[in-house]
Formats: structure tokens, C-alpha cells, sequence
């Protein structure tokens, strides 16, 4: 089953970070809207960014085009959100 | 045990698991980077369905790993051919993680039974993103379309691959004849026989374990081959 709702979107997408970049369920679950991600987790390398990209594709259902894919986006965690349920709820 | 298979392009190592006769599984591993990243988990995997019993075979395929071969004198059909003659004739059963669905879907087996299984398109988008992402930062960029030009090996995170074989493996799908067990992790929405928990290891930038995943898994297959070679 693909997640529907926007509390279980973002649910989905702390499950991702947390599984793909190998940081504590603890430290996933304490992520608020204006927590800062690119540049500011040291596990978020372009690297893993890709990694995070693909596991949410596969998980909610998306495409994520190449041109969608920039700094804005991965700032925080409710930036990355927002995009990931804009993309699984339209 | 370390042993080796001899395939045409020349002789390539392998693991060897398990007791000396009774049913064989033959495991095909992910590709590219997700290979580096499950590595462990995969002898992990293994050395628990020798503990039920069953013995493994785990080829490094050409152009991977210690191979003398080059990536980028590989076709995909070297890799299926590697994965037939790796058993030395022997029947058997085939294990696949993600990718190596790709490969070992397509070399005779008595019975498949697949871990995450992707799609060949999926891996080449993953590949293609990676390139893309790493360009940018650098102040470059990357053109997919270079895949369908002629030329000379692509670089993907420091993996040479041929410009054939991408688009041979961007076509690539897993022959899922029965009989064929396809297991998934929970977070994973595509059909499967049976969903578990656990981690994506091949999304990990470094290599890690989940022994926990790899005891289910060994459980699940090992009941799996009993079954089937009953």
C-alpha cells in the first residue's frame, strides 16, 4: 500500500532518512518542520541526497524528475515534506 | 571456503557455504555500488542457511570485485552465463538480491526466490541520478542522452560501464516463472509473497549489517528451497 495523507507522508519520509542515511529512530522522530537538513547533517552527503531521493520514489509512488531536484527542497525537513506530499497527493 | 568457477571469459572467485550435499542455492548480488553495501549482509545471509542446512555458492561476477576482468569488457549476457556455470552443472536454486533478479531471472534454476527485486530501469535512473547529483556540485552537468550516443565507458561513482550494457540492463527484466518466492521490506508497496522489517542497506552511503533481517531472510529461503526440492 502506497501512503495516502499528509501525517502519513511525513511518517514515510522520517522513515527514509532515518533508514537510508543510518541515523537513531530518536534523532528521525525529534525532525520539526524547520529542521535543517542539506549542509547541516553530516550523513547527507550528494551521495546519500540520491539514496533519499530514489527509497521516497519507491515508497510513495513518485517520479522525481532531475529538474525538481535542488537545494530549496532538501533545506528542511518540512521543505522536503511538503515536496514529497505535493508530489504523492496530487 | 573460498573456491573459484571457470566461465569463457576466464575464472573469477567465489564463497562456498554449508554442507557438501543436499540442495545448493546460488546467490546473485546486487549491482554496482549496492553490491559494496550488502557484501556483508550477504555472507551474513548465507552463513545462517548453512545453520538451517543448506548450502550456498556466492560468485564474484566478472568485471566485479577481484575479477581480472575489466567492468567495461562485460556484457549482461557474461553475468548470466557466470551465474549457470558457477554450479558446475550442479542443479539449483537461485537467490537474487535488488538487481541480481536481472541476471540470475534468466539462468536455469530449480526454483528463484528474490529480495527486493528492481527493475533494470530503476537501477539506471539511480545510476544516472548519482552522476547528476555529484556533477552538479562540481559545477557540471550530465546529459542521460550520452547513454544512447556511442562511446567509451560511462563513469557511475567509479564503476567504467559500457554504454551497452546500460542500455541492455535499462531494458532488463527478472524472469519471475514459478516457481518464484518474492520477499520485500514493509516500506516497500510493490507485491510481494511476504513483506518484512528491516533496512535498505544498498541505499546506505557506507557499507552496514542487519543481522536480525538476515536470520528472517535465511528462515524464509531455507524453507523456501525445502519446499520446492521436495
Amino acid at each position: 500500500m502506497v501512503p495516502e495523507g499528509k501525517p502519513e507522508i511525513d511518517k514515510t519520509v522520517r522513515a527514509v532518512l532515518r533508514d537510508v542515511l543510518g541515523i537513531s529512530a530518536e534523532r528521525a522522530a525529534a525532525f520539526r518542520d524547520d529542521t535543517p537538513l542539506f549542509g547541516a547533517l553530516p550523513e547527507l552527503d550528494s551521495m546519500a541526497v540520491a539514496g533519499v531521493l530514489t527509497e521516497l520514489e519507491d515508497r510513495l509512488g513518485i517520479l522525481i524528475e532531475d529538474d525538481e531536484v535542488d537545494g530549496e527542497m532538501l533545506e528542511t525537513f518540512g521543505a522536503l515534506a511538503g515536496f514529497a506530499a505535493a508530489k504523492a497527493l496530487q | 571456503m573460498i573456491t573459484c568457477y571457470d566461465w569463457a571469459g576466464g575464472r573469477e572467485a567465489m564463497l562456498r557455504f554449508g554442507p557438501a550435499d543436499g540442495p545448493i542455492v546460488v546467490l546473485a548480488m546486487p549491482l554496482f555500488e549496492e553490491a559494496n553495501r550488502t557484501r556483508v549482509f550477504a555472507v551474513t545471509l548465507l552463513r545462517a542457511l548453512a545453520e538451517h542446512g543448506i548450502a550456498s555458492l556466492l560468485p564474484d561476477l566478472p568485471g566485479t570485485g577481484e575479477s581480472l576482468t575489466e567492468l567495461e569488457e562485460i556484457s549482461a549476457n557474461d553475468w548470466v552465463e557466470s551465474i549457470s556455470v558457477a554450479t558446475g552443472g550442479r542443479p539449483s536454486h537461485i537467490a537474487a538480491l535488488r538487481a541480481g533478479c536481472l541476471i540470475a531471472g534468466n539462468a536455469p534454476a530449480l526454483s528463484r526466490w528474490y529480495f527486493a527485486p528492481t527493475t533494470g530501469e530503476a537501477i539506471v535512473r539511480d545510476l544516472i541520478r548519482t552522476r547528476q547529483i555529484a556533477d552538479r556540485e562540481e559545477g557540471r552537468a550530465f546529459d542521460p542522452a550520452e547513454l544512447d550516443a556511442d562511446g567509451p565507458p560511462i563513469e557511475f561513482a567509479g564503476n567504467r560501464i559500457p554504454r551497452s550494457l546500460l542500455r541492455a540492463l535499462r531494458e532488463a527484466e527478472s524472469d519471475q516463472m514459478p516457481p518464484c518466492r518474492i520477499v520485500r521490506l514493509d516500506g516497500d508497496p510493490h507485491a510481494a509473497d511476504r513483506h518484512v522489517p528491516g533496512v535498505p542497506l544498498w541505499r546506505r552511503s557506507e557499507p552496514d549489517n542487519d543481522p536480525a533481517l538476515a536470520a528472517l531472510l535465511a528462515e524464509d529461503l531455507a524453507q523456501w528451497v525445502r519446499r520446492c526440492a521436495s
